[in-house]
């Protein structure tokens, strides 16, 4: 090994940094970059198997209820303000408030998956009708996959929040934890456009 | 950062080292390699499975080029001809090229931008086995004769439930999804380590074009994976559930299939390249003593490169009746793509005629990539003309065109790289009379089998036939071509035996053998496991020339648990010191859960029930910050520092 001439002492760095100062934001940014392009190629190919079809639905098929699809945009919308009470409140190392929104963040993230159950069913296609349905359903699977996994992980975070090996440094995760739920929750407006609103446009 | 220092303190104080050595000794045993999160035991895991992926899928190449040596040879009937031909396609391009440049670059990223490991390294090892798995389940499949056999692009309706019955498709689709999820990983990797671990004053515009080249197809992979990924899953789908995405009775389109597939199959190709020139710069600049010519413009081209390489997918689609304009700007498009790489061949080629080159074995392969890689680059432009590819389409020509292309530009700069970074990871050289013999034979190999084929498509002979018949005037250059592999086959066995016998007693090595300019080199010869005991302070592009004595370098890091520096992401300045995970077995246990997913689900959808919980309790142990060595962990934390971690 070449030999060093110590110059510089990085002992006094800090163990927990929030943002775009610690990896694990980057990691999520790199996650979010790869689940995006996943509903953008699934709404993509909404509209491209759309040109296949003279009507839109299909003859036969009733257009998509808008019920459920509503009360869920309006849960996503709002529960932007408890997440972001959160990512703020962790910035400043208040466990306290952060443990209260994670909680409330926790159950409304169940409550969007319930509702995500009554949002496939307001659809009126199978997947194995004919293509449009196929192209709705795999819509709503693939946010519905990031859905789960922002329940799963919220939940489990809120459990570490209250366990006993709960650190400082695990404050960082709920900033991170915050980005990926703004973009799970902003995200499904417009594919919720794409395929409850779309085929009304026809 | 807190201070510094105002006197230049001495270098490696004893105790430190020592105690460096024992915060990041390896643990032993079959479980402690299994339990392994560092970088270099990984890297070289992955490199060594690669290797072992291309001898297969070069095994499969030989039997098929035995087949073809004669008409009507009966070596291989045409169902085994069709899964060795899918079985090659999809070995060499899915579990050889992109992990073996992805493996190498987490090998070495963090020893050149001076980190001690990747940014998270718990997820690294969930990328390899992932891999691992996918690979061996596809070959277990193959060896039971449920090979897949629709091609490496395995287009509808042939691959469709209605004239590919049986799993043979769902195993292609699924063992893609396997090499997605591990190159993924190792593009998020290889961005936030590239970003956050570089050593303090290593800013962009000091970074090895290496690096560059990696960072560059780490973007690269985030954005075109996600294409194939999505398709796998619609044509998995289509088999299993019944959708209808590529059903044109229902409103499918199988041509949405060859737009997923091919904006996700052209750029793979400068996913595979991109690292290979990457390799090229490091070989040219320390075989020539000098840095390369045209720095900006170089990175620049990569980039370039990147971006026209994502506008290109249509030209594999030509023959598919699309409207008139479009073909023609693709066709432009794939053209244009001829400059960014013309530029960094004659910045190579500068930088070789003002240096003082010496024809050591890994310059050797470079300028055999600069040969065959223009050869293919020319064929290139050739079918990127919309009436000569209509021509040539699905014939040996295209077959010729890019066995040029991936050869030269990616196998070629590979086993220059591998010459040229053997001696850091093993301590050894390999041997340079036998490394001659490779490349000489390697490339008049290369030429002899592929060179041919351009005229076999000319002649109009179809890609993907298990025979021909006699006097269509295709028997001698089926010959030549036929020696050629067997030549290639020689010069690879050459590889391997110089591999093994210099593993045993190849000369032995100092740090630096080939006097270069990059950080790794600075390192030991193999690397300790913390790869350096001081984090490097760079203060220029090449730093090793920069500073022949000791290097300038930042100290602080605790040494009586794993810790790493984390910097800035333009001016790597420093910012955070951040805790390093202890080796764990959970990576392993979370790619078990979702290998058993993602096989279950070929054979039924419930295999997600089954799976969901594995994947959960896969991914809970691993997040969840419990067991002894964390524990110990936090524990050491929160004593009080040792004095001499700060000389």
């Amino acid at each position: 090994m070449r030999e060093a001439e110590i110059v510089a002492d990085v002992s006094g760095l800090p163990t927990t940094t929030f943002g775009h100062r610690s990896m694990m934001w980057w990691g999520t940014l790199g996650y979010l970059i790869i689940e995006g392009s996943t509903l953008v190629i699934s709404a993509g190919c909404y509209f491209y198997l759309r040109k296949n079809f003279s009507t839109w639905p299909p003859e036969h098929v009733f257009r998509p209820g808008l019920t459920a699809a509503a009360i869920q945009a309006g849960l996503m919308l709002v529960s932007n303000v408890p997440m972001a009470t959160v990512d703020r409140a962790a910035r400043r190392l208040d466990l306290r408030t952060v443990r209260t929104g994670m909680v409330i963040c926790s159950v409304l993230a169940v409550v969007m998956c319930i509702v995500r159950t009554f949002e496939f069913g307001a659809l009126h296609v199978r997947w194995d009708t004919n293509a449009y349905g196929s192209a709705a359903w795999a819509t709503l699977v693939t946010h519905s996959t990031l859905l789960l996994l922002e329940t799963v992980e919220s939940l489990v975070f809120t459990a570490l929040l209250f366990s006993p090996s709960m650190e400082q440094r695990d404050l960082s995760g709920a900033v991170d934890n915050a980005v990926y739920w703004y973009f799970m929750t902003l995200a499904w407006l417009p594919l919720a456009a794409v395929v409850f609103l779309s085929p009304y446009l026809t | 950062m807190s201070a510094t220092l105002p006197e230049r303190a001495p270098a490696f104080p004893g105790d430190i080292v020592q105690q460096l050595e024992a915060t990041w000794r390896p643990e032993s045993g079959l479980l402690g390699w299994l339990r392994s999160v560092n970088h270099k035991s990984i890297g070289l895991r992955y490199i060594v499975t690669a290797f072992v992926f291309f001898l297969l899928g070069g095994i499969e190449a030989a039997a098929m080029r035995a087949q073809l040596a004669r008409p009507e040879a009966t070596l291989l009937g045409p169902d085994a001809y069709n899964q060795f031909f899918t079985m090659h396609g999809t070995t060499m391009m899915f579990l050889f090229a992109v992990p073996v440049m992805d493996a190498i670059g987490l090998y070495l990223v963090p020893l050149m931008i001076g980190a001690r490991n990747v940014a998270f390294p718990k997820l690294n090892a969930y990328g390899y086995w992932v891999y691992l798995f996918g690979g061996v389940f596809l070959y277990v499949m193959f060896f039971l004769n449920t090979g897949p056999d629709t091609g490496w692009f395995s287009y509808v309706p042939l691959a469709g439930p209605e004239f590919s019955p049986g799993k043979r498709v769902d195993v292609w689709a699924q063992t893609i999804t396997f090499t997605e999820i591990s190159a993924l990983v190792a593009a998020v990797e290889i961005i936030v380590t590239v970003f956050k671990n570089r050593a303090p004053g290593m800013t962009l515009h000091r970074m090895p074009l290496f690096v560059w080249a990696m960072l560059v197809q780490a973007f690269m992979v985030l954005f075109a994976m996600p294409w194939i990924a999505t398709a796998s899953q619609f044509l998995a789908m289509d088999r299993l559930v019944g959708t209808h995405f590529f059903n044109p009775a229902e409103g499918g389109d199988a041509l949405l299939w060859q737009h997923l597939f091919w904006f996700f199959g052209h750029p793979e190709v400068y996913l595979i390249l991109l690292p290979g020139l990457g390799f090229v710069s490091s070989i040219v600049a320390t075989f020539t003593r000098r840095p390369v010519f045209g720095y900006a413009a170089m990175v620049l081209s990569l980039i370039a490169t990147a971006f026209l390489g994502f506008g290109l997918w249509v030209h594999h689609m030509f023959a598919t009746g699309l409207p008139a304009l479009g073909e023609s700007f693709f066709s432009a498009s794939s053209m244009m793509i001829a400059i960014p790489s013309g530029i960094q061949i004659f910045c190579w080629i500068a930088t070789i005629w003002a240096g003082r080159p010496r024809l050591a074995v890994p310059l050797l392969f470079v300028l055999g990539f600069v040969i065959v890689f223009v050869i293919g680059g020319l064929s290139g432009v050739m079918v990127a003309s919309v009436p000569v590819d209509q021509v040539v389409h699905d014939t040996y020509f295209v077959v010729a065109h890019f066995h040029y292309v991936l050869i030269g530009g990616a196998v070629f700069p590979l086993f220059g790289a591998v010459y040229y970074w053997f001696p850091k990871v093993t301590g050894r050289m390999l041997d340079e009379r036998l490394g001659r013999w490779h490349f000489w034979l390697f490339f008049v190999g290369v030429n002899l089998t592929f060179f041919p084929m351009h005229q076999l498509g000319l002649d109009g002979m179809p890609r993907r036939v298990y025979t021909y018949l006699a006097g269509m005037g295709w028997d001698n250059l089926n010959l030549l071509a036929s020696v050629g592999a067997a030549v290639v086959a020689v010069s690879v066995a050459i590889f391997l035996a110089n591999v093994a016998v210099s593993l045993r007693a190849g000369a032995a090595v100092g740090d630096d053998p080939w006097g270069a300019d990059t950080l790794e080199w600075a390192a030991s010869s193999p690397p300790r496991p913390y790869n350096f005991a001081f984090i490097p302070m760079v203060e220029s592009r090449t730093p090793l020339w920069h500073t022949p004595g000791p290097l300038p370098a930042a100290a602080g890091l605790r040494t009586d648990v794993q810790e790493v520096l984390v910097t800035t992401l333009l001016d790597a300045e420093p910012d955070s010191r951040h805790r390093h995970p202890p080796p764990t077995i959970w990576p392993l246990v979370a790619a078990v859960a979702t290998a058993v997913t993602f096989i279950a689900l070929i054979f039924t959808p419930w295999g997600i029930v089954i799976g969901l919980p594995l994947l959960f309790a896969g991914f809970l142990g691993w997040a969840w910050p419990r067991g002894r060595d964390h524990e110990e962990q936090v524990r050491v934390e929160r004593q009080p520092r040792p004095q001499e971690s700060v000389p």
